[in-house]
């Protein structure tokens, strides 16, 4: 079942104003929502919304009503090259003695222009530490500043997101961290995250930095890069693979605005505009539609009527829900669910799935922990199609691995696993190797696995070793993936124990590791 | 001999009774929620049992071949504790559960007010939800504790085919039977019932609406009480007919009523459980 066109999906597509530098921002705007773009990420510039304008009440109050007109949501940038300082770019930062009340000023006008037009983020950056000014000293600074404008936004209304940007005094998220909790994490301090400069210089993976970043996420610019090249460049003229990137701001539930991010692509904006959406479509994660159909066509006239009268009340009335969630089985039968696209699925959790996506969000929750074990399974199955959020979805998960349940233990580790972190998800596979649950019910497996994961199956194979036992044959194939690490595992030296029944148990498995 | 034991508290057994049960033809139970033997002090410790009785209970006996359902209610001893009464609220939810074939163990301990006002609610409860009820009879004065509760049990306006009255003696059947309930038996031991007693009940009453069970719990009790009775009723005389009407057919029939019991055999292989699918792995 291959779409011929793209799904729709949960996150909504922006596009940088400063890639239509070239445009009159009215003009601009109407090019970016006439591509389809849900939103944009309003650059404040000499030519677009001075915010020295003398006019400016009147600007605003234009942009607002033309946003608004065009559907289109709005985060505020003000990362402007020469709009305090004509000769020097960026200039002066918040890392300056001197000027830096000119740059307060300018980012405090912003947080007041993004009050007025709704703007869902205000992002800012700290600026490159000036020669001759201390580390420590730089970090005094910018600390002073960006306690002062968590303050005016938390009174404006308004969420900032700090973005790290390379080069600067705060060029990553282990920097981003260190500012966030040195203010003492002000809910109006938030971070914006550019996944080209994840990239660039990021340690882990790009979609790992999506998902360790996402709860302080509040906006998001979107671009390809190089390793170690601080250059925004066109999607696929760099090194990023974007799908698992979108899959993760997916799942972690981000709903702010994903905007593309290409200042020098000013001169083709319109196409380069048309090409970055249908390209971030093409790559992002489809809603995943829950099994009504496959349902439909397995339920009786009796079971249909059932089912329809269920959802229809499941919205508003949560003691029927409760009622209904529970009484699914004996309503609608238990048997296999025979469509394709839904082989090990039963009739009774497609019909839960139903009920569960007409639910509000927070029954979710309250129906996985008051449910038996079928009820619980039913929940853990349909969690990929709720958009419920990382931060909603891992703690029933845990609470399933917490289970010694292997029918729960298996659900929890199905698609809806991207929530666990990496820990959480070792300790899972390792819980089916231990419970006898066939690795073959772990989701995305072999992406996953990485060499710690390798690791503790290597020490769970050299226990099983020293007691004489065999290693399960599913485990095998990702200890080979791991030479080096099967290289120098203890194993070996057990091939000569004195004991017979370790030393065959050693040479067993080694064989099978070939 | 195919057993169904109608009451059992399997969440006090270990393992070993599971085998030892399987072996001894008991491929299905009933467990009805009762007291822990120390009183619980919240709500809260109600719903964590519950929880376990329709969740990892049933999946512990699936492992050993044996279909576990469940009777949910608050107990007569501890609806004397009103730290214990909002349990009665949070029991409707409970009883829209697949696992949940009866109300019970509800009736009288002490026979007091508080006692009869949860009895009561829990019988309405079971006119709703359409289940049937466990009552549980005193161990004190019990001839007037079961007079009593056939009282409340009329006025409830439930079904009499629908309630079973546990727990009966020779001096208690007559009138639960005359009531048109059914007539519970838990053959222990030493005390309560005896396999020779409830054979002598058998042949004064005959085997239709009578019940019989281990009543095991944490407690000096035998979860095989049950096929004992069934080979004194083999050696006395009755046909295996009629021991497979006393120890399966009858509680099948009553706790059938709810519309909800599954007893359809279930190898005893644990590489079955996974929600009908295997989850054998390639080689152990």
């Amino acid at each position: 079942m291959t779409p011929t066109h793209p799904q729709p999906t949960t996150l909504r597509f922006g596009y940088g104003t400063n890639g239509f530098a070239n445009h009159r921002l009215d003009d601009a705007l109407d090019v970016i929502a006439g591509l389809g773009y849900e939103g944009v990420a309003l650059t404040l510039d000499h030519a677009h919304l001075d915010p020295y304008d003398r006019d400016l009440p009147a600007r605003l109050e234009a942009v607002r009503r033309r946003l608004d007109a065009l559907g289109l949501a709005v985060v505020v940038e003000t990362g402007a090259r020469y709009l305090l300082d004509a000769r020097r770019k960026h200039s002066p930062t918040l890392l300056h003695e001197d000027g830096r009340g000119a740059r307060l000023d300018f980012l405090e006008r912003a947080v007041r222009i993004g009050a007025e037009l709704g703007a869902e983020a205000v992002s800012f950056w700290s600026g490159v530490l000036p020669e001759g000014t201390a580390p420590e000293r730089g970090w005094e600074l910018l600390a002073e500043g960006c306690a002062r404008l968590a303050d005016t936004a938390a009174r404006a209304g308004v969420v900032l997101g700090f973005e790290p940007e390379p080069g600067m005094l705060v060029e990553d998220l282990a920097g981003y961290r260190r500012l966030r909790d040195a203010l003492g994490a002000p809910a109006s301090f938030r971070l914006t995250l550019d996944i080209g400069h994840c990239r660039c210089l990021e340690p882990l993976p790009v979609a790992d930095c999506v998902r360790r970043a996402a709860t302080d996420l509040v906006n998001v610019q979107i671009d390809d890069m190089r390793r170690g090249v601080h250059e925004h460049l066109e999607f696929g003229a760099g090194e990023i693979d974007f799908t698992p990137v979108l899959a993760a701001l997916a799942d972690a539930g981000y709903r702010g605005l994903v905007a593309v991010e290409l200042p020098r692509h000013s001169h083709s904006a319109p196409d380069t505009a048309r090409r970055s959406l249908a390209f971030l479509r093409e790559h992002a994660t489809p809603v995943r539609a829950t099994p009504v159909q496959a349902v439909d066509a397995a339920l009786t006239a009796q079971g249909r009527t059932w089912l329809a009268a269920a959802a229809a009340r499941a919205a508003a009335e949560p003691a029927a829900l409760a009622a209904d969630f529970a009484a699914a089985g004996r309503a609608c039968g238990r048997g296999p669910l025979a469509a394709p696209g839904w082989e090990g699925w039963t009739v009774d959790e497609a019909v839960r799935a139903v009920l569960l996506a007409a639910a509000p969000a927070p029954a979710v929750a309250d129906l996985y922990a008051r449910g038996d074990r079928a009820e619980r399974r039913a929940v853990l199955r349909a969690l990929p199609y709720l958009e419920l959020g990382a931060g909603a979805v891992a703690p029933l998960l845990e609470d399933a691995l917490r289970t010694n349940d292997t029918a729960l233990v298996a659900a929890a580790l199905g698609p809806a696993a991207t929530a666990l972190d990496a820990a959480a998800w070792r300790q899972g596979v390792l819980k089916c190797v231990f419970l006898g649950v066939p690795l073959s019910a772990v989701a995305g497996l072999d992406e996953r696995a990485d060499a710690e994961l390798a690791r503790m199956l290597l020490d769970f194979a050299h226990e099983r070793v020293a007691a004489g036992r065999d290693v399960p044959a599913d485990v095998l194939p990702l200890l080979r993936r791991h030479p080096d690490l099967l290289a120098a595992s203890p194993i070996h030296a057990e091939a000569g124990s004195p004991e017979p029944r370790r030393a065959e148990a050693a040479r067993r498995v080694l064989a099978q590791l070939g | 001999m195919r057993i169904f034991d109608p009451h059992i508290h399997m969440t006090s057994r270990t393992t070993d009774d599971y085998r030892a049960m399987y072996a001894a033809g008991v491929r299905a139970l009933v467990e009805p929620a009762f007291w822990l033997g120390q009183p619980r002090t919240s709500a809260g410790s109600f719903t964590d049992y519950f929880d376990g009785l329709l969740g990892w209970e049933p999946y512990r006996a699936a492992q050993f071949g044996v279909r576990h359902h469940c009777a949910l209610a608050l107990n007569p001893k501890e609806a004397n504790d009103p730290r214990c009464a909002e349990v009665l609220e949070l029991l409707p939810r409970y009883f829209a559960k697949d696992g949940v074939v009866a109300v019970g163990e509800t009736g009288f301990d002490s026979v007091t007010a508080a006692e009869e006002k949860a009895f009561t609610a829990q019988l309405a409860l079971a006119v709703e939800h359409a289940l049937p009820a466990l009552v549980h009879t005193p161990h004190r004065d019990k001839a007037a504790g079961t007079a009593r509760s056939l009282d409340v049990i009329r006025e409830s306006g439930i079904p009499a085919e629908r309630v079973v009255v546990d727990h009966l003696n020779e001096l208690t059947v007559r009138q639960v039977l005359e009531a048109g309930c059914w007539a519970g038996f838990s053959i222990y031991p030493d005390t309560k019932m005896e396999p020779d007693r409830m054979v002598a009940i058998l042949r004064e009453y005959g085997t239709e609406r009578i019940l019989v069970n281990s009543a095991a719990d944490w407690g000096h009790s035998d979860p095989l009480r049950t096929r004992a009775t069934g080979e004194a009723m083999l050696a006395a005389g009755f046909t295996a007919e009629d021991v497979d009407r006393v120890l399966w057919r009858n509680p099948v029939a009553f706790y059938g009523a709810s519309g909800r019991l599954d007893v359809r055999p279930q190898d005893p292989d644990p590489a079955l459980l996974f929600a009908g699918n295997s989850v054998q792995r390639g080689s152990r």
